[in-house]
């Protein structure tokens, strides 16, 4: 995986000391104004395209969010900051935080326990290693919409295979997707199964970086496998955690796919997240200025989380040199 | 620093020209001679084959014409379309869902068609009822209808057999609809009399609209400016359904929307509600297509809900409106409507094509689907044609499911949504 390293290295640049480029040493010159240009020239193409589809879009739902803008009409009063004051009394909002927030709470923990659990597993030479492997990653080549059909049918409460096994069990049939109190636990065991593959990739990398020497070390010391894989492995795996965990939250709270494939916000708002009302503001009730601030709300929510998780992160971070 | 940020400024008006200049040109297509037309539609198999067709015979009798159709998805279109009309270069026609139609009427490019419809050979008031309700908002005629559909029940012939019950007729009311469907129901062999989606989307209301104006009752008051659907038809529609989900556990919910053709095609469910569209899902059953139950005793009668698109016209200058306006009139017209149905299975648009020889042959094609043709006369109304439906119908969504999954009572849930709707309602108006 490439993700993780480019963001190790920079995580590395950004300790005291090293954050600077390396000083022009002998033998390097300064580029002349030609090579700077040639140099934008070759950028231009990609930078256009960036500002274009990246930052315009971004300045521009600024814009939106203090209007009264449904897109159809050349008709945009600005309204200030009415759009982020109805948000606060919208019910609907804070229902939709609240399942963001519970899914997030869920789904980024439970991901990457099964991944964590899966790669240790696989992390060792035995027959057929790498089908094994394969088959984990499966489920990330798989699309979304095939992914919600299946778990659409193993979570039917009539004719589900889910109700089938509980029934063994003596447990009483489950309504799941038709139940208010259920449908988001579906959501999460959905795309737990979903992103699993994803995170048996990455630790399965950070494993093999893990020196055997220091795991010989440790049992020479007399430590257990446990006592082993809890303080020489763990720690060492940390980098690929805070990776995870900040890649899988952000994904976490722009929950979206599923949620309009399975459920779509349903029943009686269960599983409506911030995105999915987003989405329905804009395309269902043509509130464009509403939901460009609901999104922006949601970008404020992302970047406070994605900071407490660097910040805290660091602490329970071990970098090796 | 400031060269780098000229050049780069300079570069990027230079590839955003570039974009514009090519923006334009592909609007603009041929200039020499003859109009050039864009059309965005999202036929798919059968209907785009037919189609293409249709084009081509159009422009070998209108050599001028040059008519370029954009495939786009159906669900993307008006998305699309805000998109190019703020860019400048919309297309000459695009095929938009009908309940857009209130939103589409205030795009300030949208060719206002009233006086079109009204030209000499167009025969306005050949097109169903339903279709010329959701072309119209507020008087103003904003599209021609594209292709029509409504609500019938399909059942399952084998399953009525087999539980010794008459198959439904012409005359059937809901409470021998309701008492089929328990009648139907062996949980044992894990089959349901019937089925409803739950979603709380546009596609779970609407089935429950049909009921509601049924039952003599209405959404909104005239005016749009009030709900009208807390009233004793609104008790009775609810109760309707309810009595299946809650008391006799004979319909299946499906919250996804997607589960009930497949269990329909598998032999579990006795009945369905649904459009003509699935109906070439079906093949694993022997099925009968009936139109909706009525209530006895009251003014509505035997009613259905049809759910019309739209051909719209966007300006792109006199020379392309009429072109465009020429081409829809052409395509729109009794004969070709009549080849469109019978290659395609859609129900026909207008009603002067629907003869003996014309349903039979449909229905040879697509069986049970001459019922779904002749209940388009059971289309006595159109959902309020108001741009805060979509508002409306999230908060009627909300108001059924409470109610099928036994979470609120029908009173109640009719009082709170109406209370919701009227603020709604005001919200949007003030």
């Amino acid at each position: 995986m490439a993700a993780p390293s480019v963001l190790l290295r920079r995580r590395r640049t950004a300790e005291p000391g090293r954050g600077r480029p390396a000083p022009a040493g002998a033998g390097r010159r300064r580029p002349s104004r030609s090579e700077q240009l040639t140099g934008w020239g070759f950028v231009t193409p990609g930078v256009a395209i960036i500002l274009l589809f990246g930052a315009v879009p971004i300045v521009w739902s600024a814009v939106m969010s203090f209007q009264r803008n449904n897109l159809l009409t050349g008709n945009t009063p600005f309204v200030g900051l009415r759009n982020y004051r109805l948000m606060l009394h919208d019910p609907v909002v804070a229902q939709a935080v609240e399942h963001t927030f519970v899914y997030t709470a869920l789904f980024v923990p439970g991901t990457m326990i099964v991944g964590l659990f899966l790669a240790v597993a696989m992390n060792r030479k035995i027959r057929f290693i790498s089908v094994y492997r394969t088959a984990a990653y499966a489920t990330m080549a798989i699309s979304t919409i095939s992914e919600a059909i299946v778990f659409i049918w193993l979570f039917d409460p009539s004719y589900g295979v889910i109700n089938y096994f509980l029934s063994l069990l003596g447990i009483p049939q489950q309504q799941f997707l038709n139940d208010p109190s259920q449908a988001l636990y579906v959501i999460v065991a959905m795309t737990i199964w979903g992103w699993t593959g994803f995170s048996v990739v990455i630790y399965l990398a950070a494993l093999q970086g893990v020196p055997q020497m220091l795991v010989d070390a440790a049992a020479v010391d007399g430590a257990s496998k446990w006592t082993t894989f809890r303080r020489v492995t763990l720690p060492l795996l940390s980098p690929a955690s805070l990776f995870l965990a900040v890649w899988l939250t952000i994904n976490a709270l722009q929950l979206f796919d599923e949620v309009y494939l399975s459920t779509q916000g349903g029943p009686l708002n269960a599983t409506t997240v911030l995105v999915y009302y987003l989405y329905d503001q804009a395309f269902q009730n043509f509130n464009f200025g509403y939901a460009s601030a609901i999104a922006y709300f949601l970008f404020l929510i992302i970047l406070v989380v994605t900071a407490i998780q660097f910040r805290v992160g660091r602490r329970f971070t071990h970098y090796r040199s | 620093m400031r060269t780098h940020w000229l050049s780069l400024a300079a570069a990027s008006c230079v590839v955003a020209l570039g974009l514009a200049a090519c923006g334009s040109d592909a609007s603009n297509g041929g200039s020499g001679g003859g109009t050039s037309i864009s059309i965005w539609e999202g036929w798919t198999g059968a209907e785009a084959k037919t189609f293409a067709h249709l084009v081509s015979v159009y422009q070998k009798q209108n050599p001028g014409t040059t008519i370029s159709s954009l495939f786009v998805n159906n669900d993307n279109t008006l998305q699309k379309v805000l998109t190019a009309v703020r860019g400048g270069s919309p297309p000459d026609i695009a095929y938009l869902y009908g309940s857009w139609a209130p939103n589409v009427a205030q795009i300030p490019q949208v060719v206002n068609l009233t006086k079109v419809v009204q030209r000499p050979g167009v025969n306005w008031n050949d097109f169903w009822v339903g279709e010329r309700d959701v072309a119209t908002v507020n008087g103003r005629v904003i599209g021609i209808p594209a292709l029509v559909d409504n609500l019938a029940v399909v059942y399952n012939k084998t399953l009525f057999a087999q539980a010794h019950l008459p198959v439904p007729t012409a005359s059937w009311t809901w409470q021998q609809f309701v008492s089929d469907a328990a009648k139907l129901t062996n949980p044992a062999k894990k089959q349901f009399g019937t089925a409803y989606v739950t979603p709380g989307s546009e596609d779970t209301v609407w089935h429950w609209e049909v009921l509601l104006w049924e039952a003599g009752g209405q959404i909104l008051k005239p005016g749009n400016k009030q709900a009208a659907f807390d009233s004793p038809a609104g008790l009775m529609a609810l109760n309707t359904i309810r009595q299946m989900a809650v008391a006799d556990h004979s319909m299946y919910l499906d919250p996804t929307d997607s589960a009930y053709a497949n269990l329909f095609n598998s032999g579990k469910l006795g009945m369905l509600v649904t459009g003509p569209w699935d109906l070439s899902g079906f093949p694993n059953v022997q099925y009968g297509v009936q139109i909706m139950p009525s209530f006895p005793g009251t003014t509505g009668g035997h009613q259905t809900i049809s759910g019309p698109d739209n051909w719209v016209i966007f300006n792109n200058g006199a020379a392309h409106t009429a072109a465009a306006e020429k081409f829809l009139l052409w395509l729109t017209a009794p004969a070709q409507v009549k080849y469109w149905s019978l290659h395609t299975g859609d129900l026909p648009t207008r009603h002067s094509v629907t003869t003996q020889g014309f349903l039979s042959a449909m229905n040879k094609a697509l069986p049970g689907v001459d019922t779904f043709v002749t209940n388009l006369g059971n289309v006595h109304q159109a959902r309020p044609q108001t741009a805060t439906y979509p508002k409306v119908s999230q908060i009627l969504g909300t108001m059924i499911v409470s109610v099928l999954l036994g979470k609120s009572q029908p009173q109640a849930a009719l009082t709170s949504a109406a209370q919701q709707v009227n603020q709604a309602l005001a919200s949007s108006n003030g």
